[in-house]
This record gives structure tokens, sequence and C-alpha cells, in this order.
């Protein structure tokens, strides 16, 4: 199968506090969608961003390994570069453009794009989140927490990207909310065929979501695998999903 | 689905209503005719006083067009890019020795002075911008302070190696076969220059680099996260500025016909900063109210505590004896006023006062 993305022995630090990823081997085939889960500070944000080269930002240097995406070596590749190649991400905390407005946002997204593609991929995403259109003229600092997530979808997926990186996506959103942002999500996986890395803390959402999931614990992935296998795993079911064998599962 | 984009699309197209046309022409009208109403102190042959006139005069009309493209230029790159600069003066001086090499020494035409000064401008604002690739916030405005006393330091040697202790003598300045040797003729070259300024940087603020450049501002990170090269981005806005803000200071030394090194004080730089903070950060149209306000208001109080200095006693005494401070009371008050009832300056409150009136008008009409 055709890898879109390659992690290969990844270790990644931030200075004077030494490893926080150790040897990482990760890898998302062609349309599919792979789900990172851990608990809070097990290192999945910087996975992401050692991989989407915004890990210099935050202060971190990758030690060691290998990064490849559709092939090629990216490892120490801007950022910016990265968005070209089609590489497209969601940071963490929904960093719309405040100020700008939704469809402002979108442009800025879609800079990446020649000008004739440019109202064609805006439509695509209009029709994924109507809300969007509702809302296109109004400043992006005034949208709901949810509508904030979608615009940030959208502004990655407006290039239309192979791969999408989507971190914490859930986080701070309601349950329903969420639920239907994924909904979306599949469809974009569905017709474009997007590949994507989604890291996630609900981890029942992730692996209903994803086709493989990775587990990632103190910096090393512990547990990887189809996600219906991880689901059923007692491990998961305890540290993860929160229903021990006594429980009812819901 | 085709709907939903033919409903999307034409928002770019943001059409002017008959009225606002009006406006315009109005608003064109106007501005040309000032100076003819501050020249000959009457409106259409009804003389004014002094204080109807608000203590103002031509030259200080012409000196708010100069310091207006210092605002816009700095607000472009602080409101805008979000990059704080307290080396404007320091372009300034750029743009004055730029245009005292080429025009004093050289002997070259005004126009091509102007063009030499903003030229220069925009290398030393690539070099400025520089330090801005490394370090943020508070370490990179104090990168754009050492510029500022190295650009001074620079002009005071050349000043003092050329010329004399008095400063640097611009030539009278001509643009073709005109001499701008009135401030009826300077008004009438400064205006579309402050205009082609204003509507170009308007423009360019509308265009996806601009979109980038407020993109970068509201959040670097997710700027480059889309795609952004946030570095070459930066350097642009500042040469970009700076480029304005050196032409500013050509003009601003060909209006004063001679121009020392020590005009360019850091006081000089932070009078943008103030210009800008009273106008609105961000918002180009506060830029010129901004401007307005920084150079018109101290004449309008001076005019104003004369009147009543003549008038009555111990208040009239204590207004005539004490009007710089005065004046720089009433600005400091105004600065800390804005900050904490309206950070967004007077063209916040404008935008402020139009959503309140919007949104009284959609209550009403429902």
């Amino acid at each position: 199968m055709e890898m879109m993305l390659e992690v290969k022995g990844l270790s990644v630090g931030y200075a004077r506090k030494g490893l926080a990823l150790e040897d990482i081997h990760l890898s998302v085939p062609k349309g599919t969608v792979v789900a990172l889960l851990g608990a809070n500070g097990a290192g999945k944000s910087t996975l992401i961003r050692a991989i989407s080269g915004l890990i210099g930002l935050h202060g971190g240097a990758v030690a060691g390994g290998q990064v490849e995406f559709g092939g090629e070596s990216i490892l120490g590749m801007a950022s910016h570069k990265l968005v070209r190649l089609g590489m497209a991400q969601v940071p963490e905390g929904r960093l719309v453009f405040k100020q700008l407005t939704v469809e402002e946002n979108l442009h800025v997204g879609a800079a990446i794009l020649p000008r004739a593609k440019v109202s064609e991929r805006m439509e695509a995403v209009y029709t994924l989140f109507p809300r969007l259109l509702e809302r296109r003229l109004q400043a992006a600092g005034w949208l709901s927490g949810g509508e904030q997530q979608m615009l940030a979808l959208g502004r990655a997926l407006v290039s239309g990207p192979r791969l999408l990186l989507v971190d914490e996506l859930s986080l701070g959103l309601a349950p329903l909310i969420v639920q239907s942002i994924y909904q979306q999500l599949r469809v974009v996986g569905d017709t474009l065929g997007t590949s994507m890395l989604v890291v996630e803390q609900n981890a029942r959402l992730a692996l209903e979501f994803a086709a493989t999931a990775y587990i990632l614990d103190r910096g090393k992935i512990t547990l990887s695998g189809p996600a219906s296998e991880l689901a059923a795993s007692e491990l998961v079911r305890e540290s993860y999903l929160g229903t021990k064998r006594t429980a009812v599962t819901a | 689905m085709r709907a939903a984009a033919s409903m999307a699309l034409p928002v770019a197209v943001r059409g002017r209503s008959p009225l606002g046309w009006v406006g315009l022409v109005v608003g064109i009208a106007l501005l040309c005719y000032l100076p003819v109403v501050l020249t000959d102190r009457a409106i259409f042959g009804f003389r004014l006083s002094n204080m109807q006139l608000l203590n103002l005069g031509l030259t200080q009309i012409n000196l708010m067009m100069i310091a207006i493209l210092g605002a816009l230029s700095l607000n472009y790159l602080t409101g805008c890019a979000g990059l704080i600069s307290i080396g404007h003066a320091g372009f300034y001086a750029v743009g004055a020795m730029a245009a005292a090499v080429t025009g004093t020494q050289w002997g070259w035409p005004f126009p091509l002075v102007l063009c030499a000064a903003a030229l220069t401008g925009a290398f030393a604002g690539i070099v400025a911008g520089l330090p801005s690739l490394r370090v943020r916030g508070l370490y990179f405005v104090l990168s754009t302070l050492a510029l500022h006393f190295i650009v001074v330091f620079l002009l005071s040697e050349y000043q003092y190696k050329f010329f004399d202790v008095v400063g640097i003598p611009y030539n009278e300045p001509r643009v073709g076969p005109v001499a701008l040797d009135t401030p009826m003729r300077w008004y009438y070259f400064l205006l579309p220059l402050v205009a082609l300024v204003f509507f170009g940087l308007r423009n360019s603020l509308a265009s996806r680099e601009g979109r980038a450049l407020l993109a970068m501002r509201d959040h670097e990170l997710a700027a480059t996260a889309a795609g952004i090269d946030v570095r070459i981005l930066r350097l642009k806005a500042f040469a970009f500025s700076s480029a304005i803000a050196a032409m500013a200071g050509a003009l601003y030394a060909y209006y004063m016909t001679n121009v020392a090194a020590d005009f360019f004080s850091i006081n000089f730089a932070i009078q943008f900063i103030a210009m800008i903070i009273i106008g609105g950060m961000g918002s180009l149209v506060g830029s010129i109210i901004g401007a307005a306000i920084w150079l018109l208001l101290p004449s309008i109080i001076t005019g104003f505590a004369s009147q009543a200095g003549a008038s009555s006693g111990l208040l009239g005494h204590l207004l005539n004896d004490s009007r710089p401070q005065l004046v720089n009371l009433i600005f400091g008050l105004l600065v800390i006023v804005l900050l904490i009832f309206a950070p967004g300056g007077v063209a916040g409150m404008g935008r402020q006062l139009r959503n309140g009136i919007e949104t009284l008008r959609s209550r009403v009409w429902k």
C-alpha cells in the first residue's frame, strides 16, 4: 500500500527538557484516516508539530529519524512550503484569524492556489460547511467555538491538501458539534480521498472515525493497529475509553 | 451547489451607492476649496475670524499631510502587519539624507529625488526588518530603536562633513515647470500624493498579500500553517512602509527648506505611534484622523487659550503662560482616555457607533 506519510524512528526534544518523543514509527497509508491517541503530555502535539515543521516555533528540535511525505523526505522543511506540497494542518486551539471575516480566512488558506481555482475550492468548503456560507462576512472572532473549528478546517481544506493533520479537534466543543464535524470530515475522506492524521483525546470518537490508530504514552508508541482491534483491547478500554470490564459499556 | 457558489462569490465587488458617489465628489470639491478658504480667510467673500478658522493656516495642513504619510506607513507596519517600530523617525532621516545627497548635492529634479528617497528607504527598511527574522516582540522594538540612533548618527556626521551646524539646505522643489513656492502649490501637490498612498495601501490590504499580512498579525503560527512565508512577508511590509516614510522624510525636509539631524529625535518617532493610537491601530482612515489631531489640535488649543487668556483673570493668565504645557497635558489625557475607553482609537469608536446604530435599526425594523 502506498504511504502518504511515513515517520521512521523520529525523536524530538525540547531545549533542556530531554526527549519528548523517542523512536516513533508511524505511517498513514494513502486515503486513510489514522488516529493518534494518548493522554495529556504524551507527545501527540509534539509529533504533529515535528511533522508539519512548526516544532521550531515551539522551541523544539528533531533529534533524529526521518519523515517522508509522498515518498519525499520533508524533515527540516519550512512549514509554509509543506502546505504547498499538499500537507495542510488544523493547529490546536482553533487558530482562526479573528479580525478577518470568514471569507477572508478562507482566502488566506486559498492563497497558494492558482487564482482560477479559488472560487471552485471555496464553493466546495461552503458546501461542506453551509454554516460558514451563512456567516461568511462576519469577523471570525464572533463565531461560536464549533463554527471557528469548522472555519479552521475549511481554511486547511480549501487548498485541496493530500494530507490533513488535525490537532485536538474536539477540544472544548460540545459533543454534538464534534460529531457533526467528524461526519463532514468523513465526507471529505470519502469524496476527495484525503489522507488524515488525527490527534484526539476523545479516544472513543477517534477509534470510530479512524481505520488505524496509534497510542502514544510518555513519548513512545505503546500500541498500534486497526482501530476496531484497539477498541476491543483490554488496555485501551481501561486506560482510554474509561470502561472496565465490570462497567456497563455504552 | 452552483446556487451556493453564485451566492458566495460576488462579495469582492463592493459597490458605492449613488449617495456615496455624491459624497465623494463633494469631499473632493471641499478638499480642493480648503486652501482657498485658509489663504483668503473667507468663504465666498464672507470674512471669517481667526477662531472661526480654528486658528489654522495652510502650512499646518501641509505639514499634516506629510505627517499623514508617516502615520499611514507606520500604521501599515504596526497596525496591519503587527510589527512595532520606533524607528520611523529614522526612516524620515533616511529620506532627508537621500534627498540631501541627490537633490542638494547632485542637483537631481525633485520628483526623482522623491523616488530615490523611497528606494533608499525601502532598502533601509529591509535592513531594519532583518532582525525580525530572529527576534520578536520587545527585542525587535529595541532593534528598531537601535536603527533610529544609527541613522541619526550617520545623518549628523554627514551634515557636519558637508554642511554646517545650521543644517542641510534644500533647493526649491520644482515639479516640471511649476515651482512649489507657496503653501497653496504645496497643498495641491501633496493632496493627490497622499490620496495615492492611501488608496494604494487600501488596495494592497485587500489583495492576497494584504490578507496574508493581516493573518500574520492575528496569528503567526496559524498563518504559517496556512502556507504563508511570514519572514518574506515581514521584510516586504518593512520595505513598503519605510519607503513611504522615507519619501515623507524627503518631503518634510523640502518643506522645511533646512533640516538638521537633531530634528529626528526619538520624540519625532513616538509622535507617529501616538498618532496611530489616537486614530486607530490598523485603520488607514484612523492614521489620517490621528495625524490631523496631532498636528492641528495644538494650534486649535493655542487659539482658544489665547482667546480665553485675553478675557478673564487668573485662568486666562494661566492659559497664556503655560500654553505648551497645556497642549501636552491635553494630549497626554487624550491618549490615556483613548487607551482605556477606546483601544481602537477614533476609527474604532466610529466603527462601534456604526455597529450600534446598525443593531438598533435592525431591532426597530423588526
